[in-house]
């Protein structure tokens, strides 16, 4: 059951706390903390640009992502031979956003090694899921082995 | 404890992570991960901290408190006590689900109503929250409760006449938007316990050996002799875990909750990576990138609608096809609106 505020008279007397829902900070003149992760309206993941200057260099832009994502793909990216450059930085730590460089030797564009690095890091993060299973379950035999 | 280094003859592998278990419990868990990077290491504890949902009371409506401490007060605490977390997965974010407010799909209905008539102190504790209506399992939202007595954490305190009368609406959510929907209540990390890699730079008085005690993990590496040349191409191997759990996941759940938060991340890049065509669609008009095909690029000719609903957390509202046309990217301001 779920009455607007005093329209049950049963609840005429109840008082509602929580976090402001989407879309009811108004007034504040703070960002919603599901802003941190939320794509807003219309807005996309990551885009990209071409350098003009540099050959075989992209900027990418990821929205609703920070150092989490950012290191772990320029990292991952360095692991590649024909990427001859990546790094990524937070312009402000106040917007959710960061910009990842990467320059390719030509061989493969930047944003197939970007494309790559996320396939190889989903594969890897796989098998360690897998190794994670496989290692929980022989711990959990050997302790009820114990008891 | 029966941990020994035989695991290092399986270091050889396939270059795939290795894990052991050092110490594994309903609460906790300890282990090395090794044969991954410092980068990857790093987004796993950074995403178990703060990624990983559960769920937390995050709407009271407040019927009668007539005790000393204020609504809000209450609300605060109410909103920090650990709650059941199974199946978490299966619930819907409340911002996504079709209801109007909340239903059963998207939040657990807990209430709390307790009445001091006695002369002594009455203690509200978390065992006198109340799941009602039909949460998607039995488990699911159940306050926390580990101590010997069966209490649970401490709500509040009742003399003689006061009433406290809440309905506490539990929903999903994720550490990074409020710390009350934190999984861990810890996560240990640590790698080169000696400091052989020079990634820190210790601030002593007098002797940074005395001030700075290795911890028992340095027992399980090689000791950096005295006046051997630096490796500049060293890089940490051994990464140190210690997943404490807050009490609504299983720590060996957390773990794997993290590691498919990571990979859905990634997942969802590599499908705006793979899927997207660089001409126009992306509202840089005609930038192009060099020719150059591989197993990644399109066949030529070939373009994605846009799907509206690609991310994890599925956008509601229907994008049109290539996202309204002419707006760049740059048009929409970091919070989501153009002015
Ligand atoms: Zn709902």
């Amino acid at each position: 059951m779920n009455y607007p505020l005093g329209a049950d008279p049963r609840d005429r007397n109840i008082i509602r706390y929580g976090r402001s829902g989407a879309g009811t900070n108004t007034s504040a003149n703070y960002p919603e903390r599901y802003e941190l992760f939320i794509l807003g309206d219309g807005e996309k993941k990551v885009t990209w640009v071409l350098d003009t200057r540099v050959p075989n260099t992209a900027i990418f832009t990821f929205n609703k992502e920070d150092h989490t994502l950012g290191n772990l793909l320029a990292s991952r990216l360095h692991k590649y031979p024909h990427v001859q450059f990546s790094a990524y930085k937070v312009p402000h730590p106040l917007f959710a956003t960061f910009d990842l460089r990467v320059t390719t030797d030509g061989s493969m564009t930047p944003k197939a090694a970007v494309a790559k690095a996320c396939a190889d890091l989903v594969t890897d993060l796989g098998k360690l899921s897998q190794e994670f299973t496989k290692e929980w379950e022989l711990k959990r035999l050997a302790n009820s082995g114990r008891e | 404890m029966s941990f020994q280094l035989d695991s290092q003859a399986m270091d050889a592998g396939d270059g795939a992570p290795q894990v052991n278990i050092r110490e594994g419990n309903s609460t906790n868990i300890d282990f090395i991960l090794r044969n991954t990077d410092l980068a990857l290491a790093n987004s796993l504890r950074r995403v178990i901290l703060a990624e990983v949902p559960t769920i937390a009371i995050d709407l009271v409506e407040v019927e009668e408190n007539t005790t000393v401490l204020a609504d809000e007060f209450i609300c605060h605490r109410l909103g920090l006590i650990p709650l059941n977390s199974k199946g978490v997965d299966d619930l819907f974010y409340s911002r996504d689900c079709d209801c109007e407010n909340y239903c059963d799909a998207c939040s657990v209905v807990l209430t709390l109503h307790a009445r001091c008539t006695g002369i002594d102190v009455m203690t509200v504790y978390a065992r006198d929250l109340v799941v009602s209506g039909n949460p998607l399992n039995d488990s699911l939202g159940q306050p926390v409760i580990t101590d010997p007595a069966g209490q649970g954490s401490i709500i509040c305190k009742l003399k003689k006449g006061h009433e406290l009368k809440m309905k506490c609406v539990a929903k999903k959510g994720i550490a990074k938007e409020h710390a009350k929907w934190a999984p861990t209540a810890a996560v240990g990390f640590e790698y080169d316990p000696n400091n052989a890699l020079r990634h820190l730079d210790y601030w002593y008085e007098v002797d940074p050996e005395k001030e700075w005690p290795v911890s028992e993990n340095a027992d399980l590496e090689d000791k950096p002799v005295d006046g051997e040349p630096f490796n500049y191409d060293a890089v940490p191997s051994r990464f140190y875990f210690n997943i404490e759990s807050a009490g609504g996941l299983e720590p060996d759940v957390i773990m794997q909750q993290g590691i498919k938060v990571l990979q859905r991340k990634l997942a969802d890049v590599h499908q705006e990576l793979v899927e997207r065509t660089t001409d126009g669609a992306d509202g840089f008009g005609g930038a192009r990138e060099p020719e150059v095909m591989d197993g990644y690029n399109q066949e030529p000719g070939y373009t994605t609608p846009w799907q509206g609903n690609q991310s994890q957390w599925g956008n509601q509202g229907s994008m049109s096809a290539y996202g309204g046309g002419a707006q760049t990217p740059h048009g929409a301001t970091p919070y989501g609106h153009a002015y």
